[in-house]
């Protein structure tokens, strides 16, 4: 099975091999957009971290405003299907960690299709019909204390992790999301329970250890960094990776055997009122620009060809190889049904 | 008119002058004149619209299965039987109750015995006192819930303290018990400020015959104080369960980690059940939530009805003279309110100043070699975050002014009015009383996106200010009635009989004499627009950002560091909210 | 007494109701230029509420009110007249200055509403204060007043734009009696030389009877007696109206006609006396005022024998404490007497027999 997994990833790696050419945006597009002159962002992403993106943006196409909405993942997909059902559509780029949601928002109809001048660039998996782009290749893993855990002490592989929240010296002290409450999380879990064999021995080692259950990454952060809890997994890697160069206390582990990732997804909403605008920021995001401009506040770039920070080769490398980020495809929705997911929470819960 | 005719020609005993054939049962009333019904209806009116819409919206959302807006979304019951029958409903239903009743059992006590102490003895630093003990109520929850995760939170600097002390941390803070205690003690002002306006005014005589028969002082309070103002203290009991009902940051915060919900925060574990949101489930449980609040609601309303008339008996003149507290008195009631100001502003305050200077913390740190001002930067690097704080300044100064003025026609329409339409008021007043103000954000963005005149003015701060003063609504009307009912009628009616229409009356009489009440509640309803959180969570967009929304929406990536900036800002405003309010001569009680 | 062309204020059966009580029981009277009509009663007897009524502040269910002819409440047309638009003035029992006003400015406002200019105003403002020896006093505010003056600013107010009828709501109640008894002088010298119609509430009978030429008494709601101060006073109409004025000794007992009139008698005492009304024989009480009775020390003709139990001395005068059978009464006279037998002379037109029911 692991074997399997490793060769999945290193196809998926050697798909996009070497960059083919970008189609640079033309001087009319440019005109349009910038005669439309402002571009609207509904996005999960905080400020702090899309500033960057924001600026750059800004110093290649200047004269073209951002509003950038931070709303969270439901306040995006509220804001888009609410505003199409009043026929005030007022976003023109849905930018988001939910992938799951952005897939239904495309799959019911509320996304525009755009064939991104930058395909030819990215991976295979990273969009799901021409309509959600993959903008990041953030990988899920470890966050620890560095106060309490040597670095030989922190898991190296699932079974590892397993027998590590199965520790009763442990008892209290490890912390994941919770698919309760994070949309994220849940996205993350069943991710595991689709890519692994073993998701219900580690959620019931970590449900019978009085694991500690958060909705934000940022809350299980802080827990950690304070030593409240040793260690928190399934964390976002690119954040943990930001926190632990700031942070002496703070370091940062990936699975060797199996390391899923998660995408910022991008998407031009159906009926934006800036359309060309949409497209000229989408395109950017996934330029070499864009791109580098993401991965200079950590958020791993979705291209090979990206030197700050890290792209897709170097993150893999980072996390040992064994990189599999979740794919943009039709899987995304089969949780997406009620039935599904009250029937996997309801495993979660029975599993305390 | 002659001298024979006033001797002989008049009835005897209580006859009537002149003897009429009207019939025993009161006559139809006549109409008031010039009470200027037009303007309070419109008034009334055009509030009823404003409060009403976000309500109804919601009521309509929960007789449908899916949101209002979708086509396929079909009306029945299906969304009350999923609540009704899910036992999460009832997890959080029980923790609900027992958060509210907890909360009122700690601070209904504990902010009467402040009250007495600060009203009815000489205990000492009072001027001091009487505004410090506010603060905990000026305070945003959800940075108050903050600040306590990072003072007495499993690794708060205060637990690390106890840790090195006795070994382990002797208190779990992400528990029921622990959110009770820090609401039951955070909303010991809201208390005191109503106990203490009731016991200012009893005349001390009452008090002085029970010490001079030898009662010790504490029996005074017990005894003789407290059930004088039974029906203030019933009346702020129902108030704060209320309070509890609505609670959002506290148990969002601390209660997460443990995975305590409650009904506020049952909702938001709604949405991610279902993977998109479940807006009917939400609006089950707000209009459930509307429906436990209405007979308190109902039942605060008598009280208030008969709490005035019991004012009105016994707060006629009186003399007060402050209870002798005697040494020991003073050292023991000056620890105890020390020692709850420390646990509800120094904690909390202390931690988030803490957190917002260095950039680690916790175990096997010292925070002093991590001092950095890096996270202030943040705020001024980044263009949404300093925004969020222009935003925030605008909105509560501006838009507390502009709130205060709204509130003033709001409460000159039903002032001394015996129209039907002012006692629809007194109703309609409390309603957004019952609603998070979370979803009240919501109803208002829907409003905004769905009533094509609105649609221009979303994206702008106006969507944002409606729905603060729907949200501040009850709270700030209720400022202004007390102060306009301080007029006293004779002042108004003496206008009319010198000539002056009503209007007129109270543009000459009674607004310049509420003056320095009306700054005051400009000073209050500030600090009610800047420590709100909820609100705008849903309603903000790009450019109208605020600060305790930024916080909400930061805490769910978890920028926590931004967060601890923020939140110090916020307490900084506060602080200068509080300080012109009381430059300004404003009451803070009353 | 009446003169129509002098009548500025009727009041025609007035009714109001106050939830199920029925305050005002139909008040009727009228009120002339140049002088004061007392309303005169209990606590509770409705006296203040008829005032608010005619000021428009209270809407009664029932009655007519005229003020300068114009028509103010009819009830039977549904028709009322807001207060501002009655053209009265109103001095309240607190005096009611607005405490943000200067004097000036608190008494100007109603020439200001009137559309005065400033000047005009300023000057006649000036003049009123003059003429009640407040004229350096406009500068103030009413904080910085003593009750006394704070009343006489409040009578200005309502006075500087000549409102046709001038309602005072117990204007004396707040001063001290030295203040009282000159405040009841000017306010009816005010009135008299101004030749303005005054309505005046009072619960003080002797407020009343100085300061007005006409009395309404109220009791329950309904106008028991009205009449001439001196009127009211001499020729009580009722035994309430007895008792409620002057300083009285009351008996009861049973009522018979005699020969040349009546008599009252209890088991060991009988004195002679008149029926008043329609009163007849029976169970009955007798009012006689206290300085109708004479004390001598020597019998003639009519005189009562008395025992004097005691003497009070009263500053002016002497209260004697006298018993006869198990009667007891008061009486003045000039000196000390010694306690024992003493001869009262009561006027037989000093006695007002009543039924006892009343």
């Amino acid at each position: 099975m692991q074997q399997t997994l490793k060769n999945l990833g290193l196809a998926a790696l050697l798909a996009l091999g070497t960059a083919s050419p970008t189609l640079a945006a033309t001087a009319e597009q440019i005109a349009a957009a910038k005669a439309e002159g402002a571009v609207s962002i509904y996005t999960a992403t905080d400020i702090a971290q899309g500033q960057a993106l924001v600026d750059a943006f800004k110093a290649k196409y200047p004269g073209i405003t951002i509003n950038y909405n931070d709303v969270g993942t439901n306040g995006a997909y509220n804001r888009v299907i609410s505003e199409a059902a009043a026929g005030q559509v007022g976003g023109d780029i849905v930018w988001t960690s939910a992938m799951d949601l952005t897939v239904k928002l495309a799959a019911d109809g509320y996304l525009a299709t755009y064939v991104s001048t930058e395909k030819p660039s990215l991976p295979a998996w990273s969009d799901y019909k021409n309509m959600v782009y993959a903008t990041s290749v953030e990988p899920i893993g470890i966050l620890y204390n560095k106060n309490a855990l040597k670095p030989d002490q922190v898991p190296k592989t699932r079974a590892d992790l397993i027998a590590f929240v199965a520790n009763p010296a442990m008892a209290g002290k490890v912390a994941s999301f919770d698919p309760e409450k994070s949309g994220v999380g849940f996205m993350i879990d069943v991710n595991d329970l689709q890519q692994t064999d073993n998701f219900w021995d580690l959620a019931k080692a970590f449900r019978a250890g009085g694991g500690k259950t958060y909705s934000a990454s940022g809350a299980m952060k802080e827990t950690v960094m304070s030593g409240e809890n040793v260690l928190a997994f399934n964390i976002i890697g690119s954040y943990a990776l930001a926190w632990a160069k700031e942070n002496d206390s703070l370091g940062v582990a990936f699975g060797t055997d199996y390391t899923a990732a998660l995408s910022r997804v991008a998407a031009i909403i159906k009926g934006a009122p800036h359309p060309e605008a949409a497209k000229l920021f989408l395109d950017f995001m996934l330029s070499k620009d864009g791109q580098t401009a993401l991965a200079s506040v950590g958020l791993p770039s979705v291209r090979t060809d990206v030197d700050s920070g890290y792209n897709l080769t170097t993150i893999s490398a980072v996390v040992g190889g064994n990189l599999k980020p979740i794919a943009l495809d039709d899987s995304l929705l089969e949780y997406m049904e009620p039935a599904k997911r009250v029937k996997f929470l309801k495993m979660w819960a029975d599993s305390k | 008119m002659s001298a024979q005719e006033t001797h002989s020609g008049v009835a005897r005993g209580g006859g009537t002058a002149v003897v009429s054939g009207r019939p025993s049962s009161p006559p139809r009333p006549m109409p008031r004149p010039g009470e200027a019904l037009a303007f309070r209806r419109s008034v009334i009116g055009l509030l009823a619209l404003a409060v009403l819409a976000p309500i109804g919206l919601i009521l309509y959302q929960s007789f449908l299965d899916g949101p209002f807006f979708i086509a396929k979304s079909r009306p029945g019951f299906s969304a009350y039987l999923y609540v009704l029958t899910d036992p999460m409903f009832y997890e959080a239903l029980t923790n609900t109750v027992i958060m509210a009743v907890g909360m009122v059992a700690i601070a209904v006590p504990l902010g009467t015995a402040l009250a007495f102490l600060l009203t009815r003895t000489d205990v000492k630093f009072r001027g001091l006192l009487e505004v410090v003990v506010l603060v905990p109520m000026f305070i945003s929850a959800i940075v108050l819930a903050f600040g306590y995760t990072v003072s007495i939170g499993p690794s708060g600097f205060v637990s690390m303290l106890a840790r090195s002390v006795f070994g382990f941390v002797p208190w779990n803070l992400y528990t029921l018990g622990g959110i009770v205690l820090v609401t039951g003690l955070s909303h010991v002002p809201h208390v005191y400020l109503y106990v203490s306006a009731a016991m200012r005014n009893l005349p001390s005589d009452l008090e002085e015959a029970a010490r001079s028969i030898g009662a010790p002082l504490w029996r005074v309070g017990l005894d003789v104080t407290a059930p004088m103002v039974l029906p203030a203290l019933i009346f702020v009991a129902v108030l704060n369960l209320m309070i509890g009902f609505e609670m959002f940051g506290v148990p969002l915060v601390l209660g997460d980690p443990s995975g305590i919900t409650v009904l506020t925060t049952y909702v938001y574990k709604l949405t991610t059940l279902f993977g998109v949101p479940t807006y009917q489930l939400m609006a089950v449980v707000v209009v459930l939530l509307v429906l436990l609040t209405l007979p308190l609601v109902w039942f605060q309303r008598r009280l208030l009805r008969n709490s005035r008339r019991y004012a009105a008996l016994g707060g006629k003149g009186g003399r007060t003279t402050a209870m002798r507290l005697g040494t020991r008195g003073q050292v023991i009631a000056l620890s105890a309110i020390g020692l709850w100001l420390f646990f509800s502003v120094a904690l909390p305050i202390g931690g988030i100043v803490l957190r917002a200077f260095v950039d680690a913390w916790g175990q096997g740190v010292n925070p002093f070699a991590h001092l950095t001002l890096k996270h202030f930067a943040n705020l001024l690097e980044v263009p949404r975050l300093y925004h969020g704080i222009l935003n925030t300044i605008l909105i509560a100064v501006v838009g507390g002014a502009v709130a205060v003025g709204i509130y003033l026609l709001v409460g000159l329409a039903g002032h001394r009015s015996k129209d039907r339409a002012s006692t629809l008021l007194d109703y309609i007043v409390l309603l957004p009383r019952a609603m998070p103000n979370l979803v009240t954000g919501l109803a208002f963005f829907w409003l905004f996106l769905f009533v094509p005149f609105l649609v221009p003015f979303r994206p702008t701060l106006v969507s944002l200010f409606t729905a603060y003063l729907i949200m501040g609504l009850a709270y700030g009307l209720r400022l202004l009635q007390g102060t306009l009912i301080q007029v006293s009628p004779e002042l108004e009616e003496a206008a009319r009989t010198t000539g002056a229409t009503v209007t007129r009356a109270w543009r000459d009489v009674v607004i310049p004499i509420i003056r320095p009440g009306l700054v005051g509640a400009w000073a209050l309803i500030m600090i009610v627009f800047l420590r709100d959180y909820a609100t705008g969570v849903y309603l903000m967009s790009a450019g109208t950002e605020v600060i305790g929304s930024l916080i909400v929406s930061l805490l769910q990536s978890g920028a926590m560091d931004i967060i601890a900036a923020l939140a110090f800002v916020s307490i900084l405003l506060t602080g200068a909210g509080l300080g012109l309010a009381l430059r300004l001569g404003a009451k803070l009680h009353d | 007494m009446t003169d129509a062309s002098k009548t500025e204020l009727v009041v025609e059966d007035v009714h109001k109701y106050l939830g199920g009580l029925h305050i005002l029981q139909g008040a009727s009277f009228t009120a002339e230029r140049g002088s004061i009509v007392s309303l005169l009663g209990a606590s509770g007897s409705g006296k203040t509420t008829l005032l608010r009524c005619i000021a428009g502040l209270e809407q009664p269910e029932v009655g007519r009110i005229r003020i300068g002819g114009k028509v103010m409440l009819d009830c039977d047309q549904r028709l009322t007249i807001a207060p501002e638009r009655r053209n009265i003035g109103l001095v309240f029992q607190s005096y009611a200055l607005w405490p943000h006003r200067s004097v000036m400015e608190n008494v100007a406002y109603g020439l200001k509403l009137r559309g005065i200019d400033k000047i005009t105003a300023a000057r006649r403002v000036q003049e009123t204060l003059e003429r009640i020896g407040l004229g350096h006093l406009a500068d103030r505010y009413p904080d910085q007043l003593s009750g006394g003056q704070q009343q006489r600013v409040a009578i200005c107010r309502a006075l500087v734009y000549q409102p046709r009828v001038l309602l005072m709501d117990e204007p004396l109640s707040n001063l001290d009696a030295k203040l009282r008894e000159e405040a009841r002088y000017w306010i009816r010298k005010l009135v008299l030389d101004l030749e303005i119609c005054g309505v005046l509430v009072t619960h003080d009978q002797s407020e009343a009877l100085a300061a007005s030429d006409n009395i309404l008494l109220l009791r329950n709601g309904a106008i028991v007696q009205q009449g001439a101060p001196q009127d009211i006073y001499a020729r009580p109409a009722s035994f309430y109206a007895a008792d409620f004025l002057g300083a009285n000794n009351v008996a009861s007992g049973r009522i018979e006609r005699t020969a040349d009139g009546a008599s009252i008698r209890g088991p060991n005492w009988a004195l002679d006396g008149v029926l008043v009304g329609d009163t007849g024989e029976g169970e009955g009480k007798a009012v006689i005022r206290v300085e109708k009775i004479g004390i001598h020390g020597a019998p003639a003709e009519g005189r009562i024998a008395m025992q004097l139990d005691a003497c009070l001395y009263l500053g002016d005068r002497w209260e004697y404490r006298l018993s006869y059978g198990d009667l007891q009464a008061k009486a003045f006279g000039p000196k000390a007497l010694p306690s024992g037998p003493v001869w009262a002379e009561i006027p037989r037109d000093g006695v007002w027999l009543f039924p006892a029911a009343a």
